[in-house]
């Protein structure tokens, strides 16, 4: 099992207020701290138009942490290809690849959130074909420079087309862990049915949110940043459509509902209690585990803290596991 | 006058000896399609006080995408972009048409265009959607400098002059690009000529095959101080440089700024 951490979506909300330009200087730092907890990535994540200033640009962003680094690899969750021209995107792309030596792990999405759609003069029913455009384009110009493709799905027949593709996956924290397993199967199936492109199964990403404590104070801390972290997605109209065990997860229509459910997906304890969590998820067929740990609230002393208790005392017994 | 530096390419080494010898800013290279926020954002992440001139080529994405990664390079580098909006292909009234958005994607406004290339909002997700758009975030700087190069430049901001004739002496800011010699006389008469036609901020471009120090033993020894005032009493230049300090190395940031890393 591999590990990282994320996302940092580099806002400023009404609830932690702070200056953007903090964000900024702090993802540079938390960069070279991931790096040195010996972390093997960082996630950025990419809205528009939203009040908090939310990161809409992950690729300079990206950049620059790469530019601070030497091993850690950066990744982007998602970026979202239907909004950029292909082949500009993919001569961005290819540009942070080869001046990182290939630490890119470029993760791209539809996007669903129509007043993007409509401030990009992007039709939404036009979002499919244009990621299938932006995907040539990012395979001819950016995979040869160095960047490695990661798809966002939430649904059984998209992660089994990048299944088909050859290229790995990345799932949301605020999927319940019944939802990761059936994605990650629907994964390695479409890869199978593919007749194995590439040779090698390529891997299940999952963001989980964890963290490590004893304290009671600081797991209800840690808790409450959670919730507090999941209205963001209230405010964006984030959803998970119901199927099969899986229950919907509206935070549109039930936000209450739908941040208690993300929240409940907390694996939060002592060593232990994280170890045997991450087995689960390991079970579940997730290679990587990126830890969602940048949270509203959180303070980056309280990240720090958490990152290297985590890689002292979870990532060596993890190491060796892998998804089932 | 102040003068910068072009970067060539993407040398991060070459743009922090340019932050470290206090060069006022550097010009990026002008990268493939018009890309050039990443290399942009890697110099604001290695670099401290040196502005960044970062090149904005229109007509390769839609202004808002491109007003939103300046805003992001200028966050990384708390506040140190200027956009220099290239016109490229691009005729005076597209041209036009793409700044003004590019520009009002800046502002602290809600934006409403309806233009004949653009139209933002756009509309196309029907009824229902906001008739106006936060680009967001907004840069640091309160009012993010735009300077113009490419034939449709206009619009009253200040344009790259590539020749004496194309300063305007008058101008606030006047900001020129041209190329060093490496040879000191020559390119000492160069820059002063280039003070007294008026420009303010000159991007010189190392010479090929410049040595490593160059910038610090040049350019900031040599040609700045030549056109920080008239009449230089070059005493001051033409003296031996202190003694570095023959203590323990401090950290390499500082010990490069310090000029003791050689």
């Amino acid at each position: 099992m591999r590990f990282g951490a994320g996302l940092w979506c580099l806002q400023a909300t009404a609830t932690a207020p702070r200056h953007h330009s903090t964000a900024y200087r702090q993802l540079l730092e938390d960069a070279v701290a991931l790096e040195a907890f010996g972390y093997e990535g960082m996630w950025l994540s990419e809205h528009h138009f939203f009040y908090d200033g939310y990161c809409p640009a992950v690729l300079p962003a990206a950049a620059a942490a790469l530019a601070v680094t030497t091993r850690l690899r950066v990744g982007t969750g998602m970026l979202l290809l239907p909004m950029q021209r292909p082949e500009r995107v993919a001569a961005l792309a290819a540009d942070v690849a080869t001046a990182s030596g290939g630490r890119l792990d470029l993760g791209v999405g539809l996007g669903y959130r129509d007043v993007e759609f409509d401030g990009k003069g992007v039709p939404r029913a036009q979002r499919v074909p244009r990621q299938r455009a932006g995907l040539a384009a990012l395979r001819d110009i950016a995979v040869p420079a160095g960047a490695t493709i990661w798809n966002g799905s939430a649904t059984p027949a998209g992660v089994a087309r990048a299944g088909a593709r050859g290229q790995g996956v990345m799932l949301s924290g605020a999927n319940p862990l019944t939802l990761v397993r059936e994605l990650a199967a629907a994964h390695r199936e479409g890869w199978q049915e593919a007749g194995r492109p590439g040779g090698t199964r390529p891997p299940v990403a999952a963001l989980r949110n964890v963290w490590l404590t004893e304290d009671a104070a600081e797991r209800r801390a840690a808790l409450d940043w959670q919730r507090a972290s999941y209205v963001l997605y209230a405010g964006l109209g984030w959803s998970v459509a119901e199927r099969d065990s899986t229950p919907a997860m509206d935070f549109l229509s039930d936000p209450g509902g739908a941040i208690a459910d993300a929240v409940a997906t907390t694996i939060i304890g002592p060593a232990p209690a994280i170890v045997d969590g991450l087995h689960e998820v390991a079970e579940a067929g997730v290679d990587h585990v990126i830890f969602r740990v940048v949270i509203e609230g959180a303070p980056q002393a309280a990240l720090h803290h958490v990152l290297r208790r985590l890689a002292d005392e979870v990532l060596p017994v993890m190491s060796t596991v892998e998804a089932s | 006058m102040r003068i910068g530096l072009q970067l060539p390419t993407g040398d991060l080494d070459l743009a922090a000896r340019a932050d470290a010898a206090g060069l006022c800013a550097v010009l990026t290279p002008g990268g493939v399609a018009g890309v050039d926020s990443a290399a942009a954002a890697r110099v604001a992440a290695r670099t401290r006080d040196i502005r960044i001139v970062l090149r904005v080529r229109l007509g390769v994405e839609h202004p808002v995408t491109l007003a939103e990664e300046v805003a992001v390079v200028d966050h990384i580098s708390a506040g140190r972009v200027v956009a220099l909006v290239d016109t490229a292909d691009l005729d005076p009234d597209a041209a036009a048409e793409d700044l003004a958005l590019l520009r009002a994607s800046w502002s602290g406004r809600a934006i409403r265009h309806d233009g004949p290339r653009w139209r933002v909002p756009s509309g196309l997700m029907g009824p229902g959607m906001p008739t106006t758009l936060a680009v967001t975030p907004k840069p640091a700087q309160l009012d993010l400098p735009v300077w113009l190069d490419g034939t449709a430049a206009g619009a009253g901001l200040p344009v790259l002059a590539r020749s004496f004739a194309g300063a305007d002496p008058t101008a606030q800011v006047q900001p020129a690009v041209d190329d060093l010699t490496g040879d000191l006389d020559t390119d000492r008469r160069h820059v002063t000529a280039w003070a007294e036609a008026g420009a303010t901020h000159l991007f010189v471009r190392q010479p090929d095959g410049a040595g490593v120090d160059f910038v610090r033993d040049v350019i900031a020894r040599y040609l700045m101080p030549e056109t920080a005032m008239p009449h230089l009493p070059r005493i001051v230049v033409d003296s031996s440089p202190p003694l570095p300090w023959p203590g323990p190395r401090m950290a390499p940031t500082a010990s490069r700024e310090d000029g003791l890393d050689g």
